[in-house]
């Protein structure tokens, strides 16, 4: 009988393993574009210079109805993203947080032509509207908003420094950009395959596998050997454009599994230990500032709507 | 003039009319007892400067949640976060008078020139005195005004002794008044400054200039920066009592003997000047009929002493009841008076012949019958006293300590006994008090500076001494006698000596001390630092700024001991 483990991570946060992810099609997953042994690969620090962490966080500001007294009331959100990078100088030992950026979005369903009234906040709130009706679809097109910001952050800062992104790929240029999944919802390899991800140990990985489907490689990282974790605890996968030609593929690869490490959070400062990164943690708390107290925000979209109404 | 900005106000907590707090640039700092203005706009008034004084400065990684987060951000560099910087200001003025807290967000910037004359309200102040270096560099002021008893009087210093802070800055302070006619104005005529010099022999150098004076860093810049010739005091007169058991006048000094004069009182002076009462300065003498009983002997003392001939100075106690007017007239030949008070020893003795008479009762006209046992009190603390003391009353030409020969008169007492050094402090004080009693005027002012307060007027008890401190500190001021008092332990002195004193000025104190309320003129961070000023460093707090300010004041060019001495002043015979 497998063991049952209770998750580190504060239970607020959904699961490690939860979050909506690609599900290849069966004999899509080719192992053995590395041409290597399959075994655990040590990974190597080639001193890369600059590294970037991109994320971004989001909150829903508001439930909005759009009253229609002859088709019913219509549902929308009032929703704000922020996203960004913090810029490691590794020669300078020095981080910073570089490159935020705002965006409030009203988002109607049913395709309704309303639009959002002004309010006083910077940036203003665009009103968008989207076919589907029901709440999830609002906020799954809020989250597809960030995640295209995201992306061109990602693409865009990828020109001059080596990225890693929060999460699975968004865009799939060729550029040095790896996205770092840290739940692990699909099973990508064959059984007998899959077991060597319990024996690697802290900063090392396993060889390459092409997602054809997708179009990207990925491979596995174990950030940090947990006491009293289960076999996939402190794993990561990562992820990387198929447009990258295979060996610059390996030697990003070869990297993560040296630079991820040392940035692994640990587990009495952070409840997503060790997969939510210091930097990416230090960011998020910054982006979630940037966007405004809470209170504030809502105050100003009420006085929004009820300027409207008075007028 | 402002220099230019140097941070904002902070705006993420509350600004208030009493401080403050200021977000540094990157490219500026702002230290300890820096000076800074902001200007608020004032709806319906206009534009408020605001001035403060940096009490604190802080620095933190804003970003790091957990303390190990620093390892993360300065040594890992995984970590971002913004290294912020910021000091508390403590508010000095609003100007114009419109108490409002500054604006959040309102750039601070350092006060120098004009502003900084402001800051420090130098430009109210009519007669500014300097009164020691800011951390620019530049002379921060006193108002006279409240020094020399226009507005106010006196002068309190505290600190642990040992680092010889307290009477340094004393006369760094003295230097600078008599050096200042044009500040001190009308009062800086007939200065006269009595000092009492009551451990050490630190100030008997003070006319002699000082060899190390040249080769310390930033002496010489200091007093420039003052606006003093740094110089020895120029016109000094030492005095000293004489050695004990030699009958030739030596002064009781160890490492300098020449240019210092001796001084005592011929019994005559002890029962005209009323000193009898200086005999009995323990604060526990005050207690049962001593008092009474020595009241009664120093009336009779005065009616009952008549000169002898040939013999300046000595006394006999004889009654005046047949004498015309009954009262002595001019002296009598020494065959006719009996037993000749010579010194303080045979004038006991002469008194004993009526308080405690070998046969027969004691005179009830001496004694106001009280208790024997109180007449045999008294007679005892008498003979302590002439043991004690009894080398300082000798007949002979008169010794009296002249203070008109010069500006400041040095007082040498460390080697006396407590109650001989009480006696002459005493006996000193109430010849300065006297004085400018019956006068009735301020001027010319007197200035007395006495180290170790507690001992002279302590907190408990009472004494002649004790009362004549306090009768000064109250007085005094319309008087123009000033005292600058100085101690180690405010809290050991009457509070009525201390409360009258204007100008509060504290160095280096234990850290129990500076808790107590005597230092309430300290800011919390004031009294933080007071554990750890260096020598040469002083907290100043004076009515006309309402905060106290952290001050240095430069080496004296003036020797504090004898291997002091500068080359070619020594005298071959020094030391002797």
């Amino acid at each position: 009988m497998a063991r049952i483990f209770v998750e580190g991570w504060s239970p607020e946060y959904g699961s490690p393993l939860d979050t909506a992810e690609l599900a290849p099609a069966e004999g899509s997953v080719d192992d053995t574009v590395e041409a290597v042994p399959w075994g655990a690969l040590d990974g190597v620090d080639d001193g890369i210079d600059r590294v970037a962490f991109v994320d971004g966080v989001r909150r829903i500001d508001a439930r909005l109805t759009v009253d229609d007294p002859v088709a019913g009331p219509v549902p929308g959100i009032c929703g704000t993203f922020a996203v960004g990078a913090v810029r490691w100088d590794r020669p300078a030992v020095r981080s910073t947080v570089d490159e935020v950026r705002l965006e409030r979005w009203a988002i109607v369903a049913c395709g309704r032509p309303e639009l959002f009234p002004t309010v006083d906040l910077q940036p203003p709130y665009e009103t968008v509207t989207i076919a589907a009706r029901d709440g999830d679809a609002l906020v799954h097109a809020l989250q597809t908003k960030m995640r295209e910001a995201e992306g061109a952050l990602a693409t865009e800062l990828s020109n001059d420094v080596f990225v890693l992104a929060d999460g699975p790929l968004n865009q799939l240029g060729p550029h040095e950009v790896v996205g770092v999944v840290k739940s692990h919802r699909v099973t990508y390899l064959r059984p007998e395959r899959n077991t060597l991800i319990a024996t690697l140990g802290a900063g090392q990985r396993t060889p390459l596998f092409a997602i054809k489907d997708f179009g990207r490689y990925s491979w596995y990282v174990r950030l940090a050997a947990l006491d009293g974790g289960h076999s996939w605890s402190g794993i990561v996968r990562c992820e990387a454009s198929a447009h990258l030609p295979i060996d610059q593929v390996r030697a990003i690869a070869d990297r993560t599994a040296t630079l991820l490490p040392l940035v692994a959070s640990a587990p009495h400062l952070d409840p997503r230990a060790p997969q939510n990164l210091v930097p990416v943690g230090a960011l998020e708390r910054v982006l979630r500032h940037r966007m405004g107290d809470a209170g504030l925000v809502y105050r100003a979209l009420r006085a929004a709507v009820s300027e409207r109404v008075a007028s | 003039m402002s220099e230019g900005s140097v941070g904002r106000v902070l705006g993420s907590e509350h600004t208030s009319t009493a401080a403050f707090r200021v977000v540094i640039d990157e490219d500026q700092f702002l230290q300890l007892d820096d000076l800074v203005v902001v200007r608020t706009h004032v709806p319906k008034v206009g534009e408020v400067s605001t001035y403060g004084v940096v009490t604190e400065a802080e620095a933190v990684y804003e970003g790091a949640q957990y303390e190990s987060d620093t390892h993360r951000i300065a040594e890992l560099g995984i970590m971002p976060a913004q290294k912020v910087r910021t000091a508390s200001v403590a508010v000095t003025r609003v100007d114009p008078e419109v108490w409002v807290s500054t604006d959040p967000g309102e750039t601070v910037e350092r006060a120098t020139g004009d502003e900084r004359r402001r800051a420090l309200y130098a430009d109210q102040m009519e007669r500014p005195l300097a009164i020691g270096l800011g951390r620019d560099g530049l002379p921060v002021h006193i108002d006279l005004d409240f020094f020399d008893g226009r507005k106010g009087g006196h002068m309190s210093i505290a600190g642990i002794s040992g680092v010889a802070t307290k009477t340094s800055f004393a006369l760094f302070f003295l230097r600078v008044l008599t050096a200042s006619p044009a500040i001190v104005g009308e009062s800086a005529a007939n200065l006269r400054v009595l000092v009492f010099n009551v451990k050490g022999e630190d100030l008997l150098w003070l006319d002699r200039p000082n060899r190390l004076f040249a080769t310390t860093d930033g002496a010489a810049d200091g007093w420039a920066a003052i606006g003093v010739e740094p110089a020895p005091f120029p016109s000094v007169r030492f005095w000293a009592p004489p050695r004990r058991g030699v009958p030739d006048l030596i002064p009781d000094t160890g490492g300098r003997l020449e240019g210092i004069d001796v001084f005592a009182w011929t019994p005559r002076e002890f029962v005209d000047l009323g000193l009898l009462e200086f005999c009995f300065t323990d604060a526990n003498d005050a207690k049962n009929q001593l008092p009474f009983i020595r009241e009664r002997v120093q009336q009779q003392l005065q009616r009952f002493a008549v000169d002898i001939e040939g013999q300046p100075g000595a006394v006999a106690l004889r009654d005046p009841r047949d004498q015309p007017g009954g009262r002595w007239g001019g002296p009598i030949p020494a065959s006719q008076a009996g037993p000749v008070a010579t010194d303080l020893a045979t004038l006991v003795e002469a008194l004993e012949a009526f308080l405690d008479p070998d046969e027969g009762e004691p005179d009830p006209a001496w004694t106001g019958r009280v208790q024997l046992s109180t007449v045999s009190a008294f007679l005892r603390r008498l003979h302590a006293a002439a043991s004690r003391l009894g080398h300082l009353v000798r007949a002979g030409e008169g010794r009296r300590i002249d203070r008109a020969a010069a500006n400041v008169t040095v007082v040498a007492i460390q080697s006396l006994h407590d109650q001989a050094q009480r006696f002459v402090v005493g006996a000193l004080l109430k010849e300065t008090f006297q004085q400018k009693e019956a006068t009735g005027q301020r001027l010319p002012l007197s200035v007395i500076v006495l180290d170790e307060l507690n001992k002279y007027a302590p907190r408990e008890g009472t004494s002649p001494l004790k009362d004549m401190l306090i009768d000064i500190a109250q007085r005094g001021r319309s008087l123009g006698v000033l005292l600058v008092g100085a101690q180690q332990t405010a809290s050991r002195v009457a509070p009525e000596v201390l409360e009258n004193a204007s100008i509060r000025v504290s160095g280096r104190l234990d850290a129990a001390e500076a808790e107590r309320a005597e230092y309430g003129w300290m800011l919390p961070s004031t009294r933080a630092r007071a554990r750890l000023l260096k020598p040469g460093t002083m907290v100043v707090n004076q009515p006309s700024v309402p905060v106290p300010l952290v001050v240095t004041f430069p080496f004296p060019p003036w020797a504090t001991r004898h291997e002091e001495v500068a080359e070619g002043t020594d005298d071959p015979f020094l030391g002797l």
